[in-house]
């Protein structure tokens, strides 16, 4: 199964943006590297090249957007992060603990009945701000498990058991996400109805 | 000693050769034609001094040198006696299939079996939309030409933000049929972010609101040193400021007891609505004079006052503010991050828009720009840097796809492969597997559009991948992949991934022209069809040779020495020879095939350039952050 690897020495998104593989990311250098690269490659910079040159910008600043969508966000970097250690995600990873999907269906169903409130706005912004602080519980935690996924003297063992872990904790960001989004189409809509 | 000059990857060094290069604003009510000229962008007026030229095009008739049109002001004033064989707005019905165009129309649509274009019938027949525009494009066209003293090499076209694939195609084919180089199609809002920025040379987040006379969007952009960045944009490609003279028209038609109007009278009654909407923006109240006799035989007259008028455009204009909340939410900004609200359109000269739109963003709009050029003028500078007059501009923009991108899943549901508000280009692949033992072939509907159900998603494209060879059901892996490109234009392409079967598509948009039907188009406007036809598929073909040749020279003069062996430099200098010898002669085929080769032999060449680019690209930070490594 999951040998450590070092991912460092294989060209990733993180060595296309010119960023070291890690969880943290420098998000200026980011933008400053995302901003060059794209002023190289753009299609923009090739509207008088030849066909085959057109053809190659466009696939090129396609692949250096998704690794500047990728890298931008937590959840996104974090399966990326795995997926660099040979761990994919699929849509039947669904073991999540009990406890954390009770909660998500009461909250849910919260989300659903938001419109009997007295004050649904006010329920919903409660709501949103429940899901946000749980959102930035779950990025903090993956923050340090992969610095020590990402650490050079972690022994193979404990590494493979780290690696779980931020897979669940994935795959609970991915339910929190999920949540979120529809609390926000949920905003927008009763916005609309004012 | 003389210094060596070397220019910018992927620019030509050829010696600079200013190109003649336009900027087009084709509006729904109003079109406009701009250029740089000693580095001013301006718009380019008439011969009697106008700068618009009114989106209307009358027919006349049909000869064997196409259609005789009366294309602007005149065809404006005639609309009124000729209402049926003048077409006004035509922008709304681009890209649209008959189903779509539901309003209230004076024009009588028609739809024949071997048409997916509805098209409108005249007494030069039945023309489409996509027609409608060419004719437009082709009196800007001419009054560039005709001012600047030359061919244009190329244009920039905008469109609004949220046009979908098959709108955006429409305008492509419109281009090709007036005979245009389109270099890009832009959006309109990133267009007047380029005119607004660069002026101002303002970094931080802008909103850019564009009320035009059939279209709105809203964009958000971040301009960071000459990047323009779109973080999100939004809107509703049929709500403009027709929807504003419809609701006057009504109002009207409602007071002078008018029930069944005949073509000539809507003529009327919008030409009154839009003068009574003008009159509104600077005064409190306008008299409007309907002097068509009604049924009865009498003519009716009445007084609108501002109080009137703004409550019956409120609910028009609050139905642009649910796109500038979803715009925020998206590009996941609060109100305080603004910087400017910048208005453009017409519309927005309409003081409620602007009070309604500063309440929203807790802004006072700009209004400082002339909102009806400032898009045109945009488009001009997009255009003298992409035909390549400035080749050290630093300039870039980076926009979005506006709608999400999908395909139909089991039981009717959309299953999303790109999102909306993602930079272009982009390139997405998704895997799907087989449904039923042994299915050996398998149907791809592509649509557009946010919802969940393929019943309310717009259907762009659907087409089949076969010879899957025969498997369980789950076992195939049929990977789909989505590009959109530069422009905003869709391709897809689907692979099985065990067999290898491929199959791709450029997608031709359900509500689109066949490429069959274009081609007819184009030889219906020579007056020798055959001959003439062949002679510009020739001279397109030259001119695309030697496009291709000063492009391989400038690549060879910059990087030939440095990643090439004297061998395929020799190889490569051998194809461009040849092909510059065949481009003088007249077989369009064979320069076709010459092209064809030339960029064989140059692949190779073109990759590692592309290589050498990316790495020079972070090279000159990578010294800085070594060090910073290292403290």
């Amino acid at each position: 199964m999951t040998r450590k690897t070092k991912i460092t020495d294989t060209q990733n998104y993180f060595s296309l943006l010119g960023l070291p593989v890690s969880f943290d990311i420098d998000k200026k250098r980011l933008n400053e590297n995302y901003h060059e690269l794209q002023k190289t490659v753009h299609p923009d910079k090739f509207a008088n090249a030849s066909d085959r040159e057109r053809l190659l910008s466009v696939q090129k600043a396609a692949q250096i957007n998704d690794a500047l969508q990728t890298l931008k966000n937590p959840l996104q970097r974090s399966i990326y992060l795995l997926s660099l250690f040979g761990i994919e995600l699929s849509e039947n990873d669904t073991a999540v603990d009990p406890e954390f999907l009770m909660e998500q269906m009461e909250l849910r169903e919260a989300l659903s009945q938001i419109e009997d409130r007295a004050d649904p706005m006010a329920a919903l912004d409660n709501i949103l701000d429940d899901v946000k602080y749980r959102i930035k519980a779950a990025v903090s935690n993956l923050q340090t498990l992969f610095q020590q996924i990402l650490d050079e003297d972690i022994a193979e063992d404990e590494q493979n058991k780290l690696l779980a872990e931020a897979k669940a904790q994935v795959l609970k960001m991915q339910f929190l996400n999920r949540l979120q989004e529809e609390a926000m189409n949920k905003e927008e809509d009763l916005a609309n109805q004012l | 000693m003389a210094l060596l000059q070397i220019s910018e990857p992927g620019q030509s060094s050829a010696p600079h050769q200013h190109k003649l290069a336009a900027g087009i604003d084709l509006g729904t009510t109003n079109s406009l034609v701009a250029t740089v000229r000693s580095g001013l962008a301006e718009t380019i007026p008439d011969a009697q001094g106008r700068h618009l030229l009114p989106s209307v095009v009358q027919f006349l008739g049909k000869n064997e040198d196409g259609y005789q049109t009366v294309v602007g002001y005149e065809a404006q004033e005639n609309a009124v006696n000729d209402p049926t064989n003048t077409i006004v707005s035509a922008k709304r019905y681009m890209g649209r299939g008959l189903e779509d165009i539901k309003e209230h129309s004076v024009y009588e649509f028609i739809q024949d079996e071997d048409s997916k274009v509805p098209r409108i019938r005249t007494v030069a027949g039945d023309v489409s939309a996509v027609e409608v525009s060419a004719e437009i494009l082709k009196a800007l066209k001419q009054r560039a030409e005709e001012a600047l003293g030359g061919d244009l090499s190329g244009v920039v076209i905008t469109v609004p933000a949220y046009f979908d694939d098959a709108q955006r195609q429409a305008t492509k084919d419109a281009a090709t049929l007036a005979g245009l180089n389109v270099l890009r199609l832009i959006n309109e809002p990133t267009a007047a972010a380029v005119a607004y920025g660069l002026d101002s040379g303002n970094e931080g987040v802008h909103i850019i609101y564009d009320l035009g006379g059939g279209t709105f969007d809203i964009s958000i952009l971040k301009l960071t040193q000459g990047v323009f960045e779109v973080m999100s944009t939004a809107g509703d490609s049929s709500l403009g400021g027709d929807d504003l003279d419809q609701v006057i028209v009504n109002w009207i038609m409602e007071q002078a007891g008018i029930e069944s109007p005949s073509a000539t009278l809507q003529r009327q009654l919008h030409d009154k609505a839009k003068a009574a909407k003008e009159a509104l923006s600077e005064q409190d109240s306008t008299l409007i004079d309907i002097d068509i006799d009604l049924d009865d035989g009498r003519n009716w007259q009445g007084e609108l006052n501002l109080e009137q008028f703004e409550k019956l455009i409120k609910p028009v204009i609050r139905k642009t503010i649910a796109p500038c909340r979803r715009a925020l939410r998206d590009a996941s900004i609060d109100v305080d991050d603004i910087e400017d609200v910048v208005m453009v359109g017409g519309s927005t000269r309409v003081p409620l828009v602007r009070q309604m739109v500063g309440e929203f963003f807790e802004t006072e709009p700009l209004v400082d720009i002339d909102p009806d050029k400032v898009v045109a003028i945009g488009a001009a500078r997009q255009a003298d840097v992409l035909v390549g007059n400035k080749s050290d501009d630093e300039m870039l923009l980076l926009d979005v796809t506006p709608l999400s991108l999908g395909l139909e899943t089991m039981g009717g549901l959309v299953e999303k492969v790109i999102h909306r508000n993602t930079t272009i280009p982009v390139a997405r692949a998704q895997d799907f597997t087989t449904f039923k033992d042994g299915q050996t072939a398998m149907a791809i509907h592509v649509l557009q559009g946010e919802r969940e159900l393929v019943s309310d998603c717009r259907s762009l494209a659907r087409f089949e991948l076969r010879g899957i060879p025969p498997m369980v059901a789950g076992a195939a892996r049929i990977r789909v992949t989505f590009q959109i490109d530069a422009d905003g234009l869709l391709s897809v392409s689907a692979r099985e991934e065990t067999s290898g079967v491929e199959s791709s598509i450029q997608v031709k948009p359900s509500y689109g022209l066949s490429d069959t039907e274009i081609e007819t188009m184009l030889k219906d406007s020579f007056s020798h069809a055959k001959d003439d036809m062949e002679a510009r598929k020739l001279k397109e073909e030259q001119v695309e040779a030697m496009r291709v040749v000063e492009a391989i020279q400038a690549a060879l003069q910059e990087d030939g020495d440095k990643l090439l062996s004297a061998q395929e430099r020799d190889n490569i200098q051998q194809a461009i020879d040849e092909l510059t010898k065949v481009a003088q002669g007249d077989e369009q085929r064979a320069i076709k095939q010459k092209i064809e080769e030339v960029d064989k032999v140059t692949a190779e060449f073109a990759q590692r350039r592309m290589d050498a680019s990316i790495n020079k690209a972070l090279a000159g930070h990578s010294v800085d952050e070594i060090t910073e490594g290292s403290k």
